[in-house]
C-alpha cells in the first residue's frame, strides 16, 4: 500500500447497494488504518449533498471520495448520475477557496456487484493520488 | 407654403419611387456623410439615414439628415425606440421638422447587445407602432402623448420597416395591417432575396386591400459576393436566401461577383415594378453607395421625377 | 419568486475581511427555493468560508442560521438579543431582505452573499425562468398569458420585431420569441382578434413610480 497514503485522513462515502456486508467488511480496515479514515454509507449515492463534503475537508480530509455503483445499475435509477453532477459542484466551490479539487474523487465501480468494502478500499488507496495532508488537516 | 417631402410627392403623382440608404460615420465628420450624399444625388427620390444601427455608436441621425438637406437631397430621419424614451423621441420629431427633415421611418431598431454598448440600457419605452402613432398624433391632431397640445405640429411623412421573411409568416401582413391602422404612410420591406415568399405576401396584402391604404417599398440590397450571401443567410435573423440564389453566386468567379450581384438586383427591380402594390423600391447598399446608380440606371428608373 | 445566485466567493472574502465574528443568515423562502439561498446553501458557504479563513490564517467565527423570511419583521427579530455578539451578517437573502435586516439592525453592517436576479418561475429542477418585471399594470390576459414586457428582449407590446424567426429571438436563439409564442397560442385559442388590437403606450410610472413604490392597504394594518 502507497505509505504516504496511510497516513493521510481519507472521508469514504458510498452506496451501500455495493456490498451487504459492507457493516462488518468495513470493520476490519477501520482497525487496520486507525481513525484516519472514516466511512460514510448512504442509502443511494444520489442522496450525497455537497455540504457533505465540504463538512469532510473542513474535518480535516484530504482526501474524500464517493463510491457509486455502476452507472446503469442505481437501484435509484438516475443517482450516481446526479451524484456526478453534486461532486462537479462541490468541486467548484472548493476551488474557488483555493483547494485541490482533485481531492475529492469520484469512483464508478465497474460490475459486477457485490464488491467488499474493505478490498475496494485498499484498491482505492493503492492508486490513490500523492497528494500529502491539505493545508486544512496541517493546521 | 411648407417644403413638401420629396418621396411623398414622387409616390402621390403615382411614380415609381426611389431611396437609398446612408449610414453615417463612426466620427464628428461632415464630409463622410456628404460624400454619400453626392453619389446618390439625382438617382433617388430620398435617402434614409440610418439611427446608430446594429447598436454601433455612429454621428447621430438627425445631423447627418441636416447636412443631407443642405446637399439638396430629401432625407428620411430613421428613429429607433431603443435609444430615447418618449421625452427625447417627440422632442427630436419636433427637431426634425424644424430643421426642414420631412420623412420619418419608425424602427424597434436592432437590441443594443449586437453593437459596441452591450452594457447599455435599451429603453423601449414605446414600441415602433406606438412611434408611428405618436407622430401621426402629433402632425394631425397636434398631440403629444397624454393629449397636450403641440404647435405648430411637426410636419413628417410617416413610414415604417416590415419584414416580409420573419415568422411566423401568416402573422406578418395583420402586422403590417397594424402598422397602417397606427398610421403609417410607407413602408420599406426587408430585402428582397425570396421573390416567391415576396409575392406570397403581397398576395395577401393585397387581400386585405393594404396596397391602397399605404406605398409598400421593396428593399433591395445588392450581394457583394457569394461569401456575403452566405454570411446573411446564416448570421442575419430575418433574411431569407433562398439556395439557387447563392449557387448563381458562387457559379461566378470572384471578381464578377459583383456584377452579378447588381445583376440580381435589377431583376428583383424589374419583377417588383410588375407586381401590384409595389410603390418603389428601398435600396440598401451597405458601404457600397456606388452600386446605387448603377442599380436605379440599369434597372430603367431614370430620370427621376422632378414632382 | 424572487431568484438569485450566489456572488463569487472572492467577492464575498473580501467583503467579510474586516469582521471576526460573522452571523451567516438564510432565507428559505424564494432564495430558499431557487437554491440560492437556504439552509443548505448557508452550510455550504459557512463551510467554505472557515476553511478559507484557517488556510489564509485569518480569524473567523460564523453562526450558520436560516429565517422562514429576511424581509418580514416577524421572522427578522429572530436575530435579536443574538446579533450583537457579531461584527456583521453575511445575508443570503434577496436585495429585499437584505434591506430589511438593515432597517431593524441599523448599526450592524448586513453584507449581501447574493446577487439578486429577477421574479421568475422554476421551469424544472434545476431550471429557473424570468417571467415577470412587476410593472403595475399586469395585462396577461391580451397576450396569451405570455409576458411582453419580460420575455421580449425589446418590450414590444405590438410584436413581434422583424427579427422572430423560427420561433427564436434574434437577441438570443436559444430564447424563444416571446411574440411567437404569444401569436400560436392567441391561435390556439382562437383569440386572434387580440392581435389587430393597436396597443397604446404603456404607463410606466405604474413600474417607475416616484422613487419606490409603496402598497399601503388600511384594512390588513392593526
Ligand atoms: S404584464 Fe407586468 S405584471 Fe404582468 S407579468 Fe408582465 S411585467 Fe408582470
Ligand atoms: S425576436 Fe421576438 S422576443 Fe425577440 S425582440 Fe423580437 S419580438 Fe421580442
Amino acid at each position: 500500500m502507497n505509505k504516504e497514503n496511510l497516513e493521510l485522513n481519507v472521508a469514504i462515502f458510498f452506496c451501500q447497494q455495493l456490498d451487504p456486508d459492507q457493516d462488518s467488511n468495513r470493520r476490519v480496515i477501520e482497525k487496520e488504518l486507525g481513525p484516519g479514515i472514516k466511512f460514510f454509507p448512504l442509502p443511494c449515492s444520489g442522496r450525497i449533498e455537497p455540504l457533505h463534503f465540504l463538512h469532510a475537508f473542513e474535518s480535516g480530509a484530504d482526501l474524500v471520495y464517493l463510491i457509486t455503483c455502476p452507472v446503469k445499475s442505481c437501484r435509484y435509477q438516475q443517482g450516481n448520475v446526479r451524484a456526478g453532477k453534486r461532486i462537479a459542484f462541490a468541486q467548484n466551490l472548493i476551488r474557488e477557496i483555493g483547494l485541490d479539487p482533485e481531492r475529492l474523487i469520484l469512483i464508478n465501480i465497474d460490475p459486477p456487484l457485490p464488491k467488499r468494502i474493505d478490498l475496494l478500499t485498499r484498491e482505492l488507496l493503492e492508486g490513490a493520488p500523492v497528494k500529502g495532508h491539505s493545508l486544512l488537516s496541517r493546521l | 407654403m411648407k417644403i413638401e417631402s420629396q418621396l411623398k410627392n414622387v409616390l402621390a403623382a403615382g411614380r415609381f419611387a426611389v431611396t437609398a440608404e446612408c449610414g453615417p460615420p463612426k466620427g464628428a465628420d461632415p464630409e463622410a456623410v456628404i460624400k454619400k450624399g453626392r453619389i446618390l444625388k439625382g438617382y433617388v427620390d430620398s435617402v434614409n439615414v440610418t439611427d446608430n444601427q446594429t447598436g454601433v455608436v455612429r454621428l447621430s441621425s438627425l445631423a447627418a439628415c441636416v447636412l443631407l438637406l443642405q446637399e439638396g437631397l430629401d432625407p428620411v430621419l430613421q428613429m429607433v425606440v431603443r435609444d430615447r424614451n418618449r421625452i427625447a423621441l417627440q422632442s427630436d420629431l419636433l427637431g426634425a421638422s424644424t430643421l426642414g427633415i420631412r420623412n420619418v421611418l419608425c424602427l424597434s431598431g436592432d437590441h443594443q447587445s449586437f453593437g459596441n454598448q452591450t452594457q447599455a440600457i435599451g429603453v423601449f419605452d414605446l414600441d415602433s407602432i406606438q412611434l408611428i402613432q405618436t407622430v401621426r398624433r402629433m402632425r394631425d391632431e397636434g398631440q403629444i402623448i397624454g393629449g397636450e397640445a403641440v404647435s405648430p405640429p411637426p410636419y413628417l411623412f410617416i413610414g415604417a420597416a416590415a419584414n416580409p421573411f420573419a415568422d411566423p409568416f401568416f402573422y406578418r401582413v395583420i402586422r403590417l395591417a397594424k402598422k397602417v391602422k397606427a398610421g403609417t404612410e410607407f413602408i420599406q420591406t426587408q430585402c428582397i432575396y425570396n421573390l416567391d415568399r415576396f409575392k406570397e405576401w403581397m398576395s395577401q396584402v393585397r387581400d386585405r386591400g393594404l396596397h391602397e391604404k399605404v406605398y409598400i417599398l421593396g428593399g433591395i440590397t445588392p450581394l457583394k459576393s457569394a461569401k456575403m450571401a452566405e454570411y446573411i443567410k446564416n448570421q442575419v435573423a430575418g433574411m431569407d436566401i433562398p439556395e439557387p440564389l447563392i449557387r448563381r453566386m458562387k457559379s461566378v468567379p470572384a471578381k464578377g461577383q459583383r456584377k452579378e450581384g447588381i445583376k440580381i438586383s435589377i431583376e428583383t427591380i424589374q419583377a417588383l415594378k410588375e407586381m401590384e402594390g409595389v410603390h418603389g423600391v428601398h435600396i440598401m447598399a451597405i458601404e457600397w453607395e456606388e452600386a446605387v446608380p448603377q442599380v436605379v440606371e440599369q434597372a430603367g428608373l431614370m430620370p427621376r421625377p422632378t414632382v | 419568486m424572487i431568484t438569485a445566485e450566489r456572488k463569487p466567493l472572492d467577492e464575498i472574502i473580501a467583503m467579510i475581511l474586516p469582521f471576526k465574528k460573522v452571523l451567516v443568515v438564510g432565507c428559505a423562502s424564494c432564495v430558499g427555493e431557487c437554491a440560492a439561498g437556504g439552509e443548505k446553501e448557508v452550510g455550504l458557504l459557512g463551510s467554505a468560508l472557515r476553511m478559507d479563513a484557517r488556510m489564509t490564517t485569518k480569524e473567523l467565527e460564523t453562526r450558520e442560521m436560516t429565517l422562514e423570511r429576511q424581509c418580514v419583521y416577524e421572522f427578522i427579530d429572530r436575530l435579536t438579543g443574538l446579533i450583537d455578539q457579531y461584527d456583521a451578517v453575511l445575508s443570503l437573502a434577496c436585495g429585499a431582505g437584505v434591506q430589511a435586516v438593515a432597517e431593524v439592525f441599523p448599526n450592524i453592517p448586513i453584507l449581501p452573499a447574493l446577487n439578486t436576479s429577477f421574479l421568475g418561475q422554476t421551469k424544472e429542477a434545476g431550471l429557473w425562468l424570468e417571467n415577470c418585471r412587476g410593472c403595475g399594470d399586469c395585462r396577461l390576459h391580451l397576450f396569451a398569458d405570455i409576458c411582453p414586457v419580460t420575455r421580449c428582449a425589446k418590450q414590444i407590446f405590438n410584436g413581434p420585431c422583424g427579427g422572430s424567426q423560427d420561433g427564436k429571438c434574434e437577441v438570443n436563439p436559444e430564447t424563444p420569441c416571446a411574440w411567437h409564442l404569444i401569436v400560436t397560442r392567441l391561435e390556439d385559442r382562437n383569440q386572434l382578434d387580440l392581435l389587430e388590437e393597436v396597443y397604446a403606450p404603456a404607463d410606466w410610472s405604474k413600474k417607475e413610480g416616484a422613487g419606490p413604490r409603496k402598497i399601503v392597504r388600511e384594512d390588513q394594518q392593526n
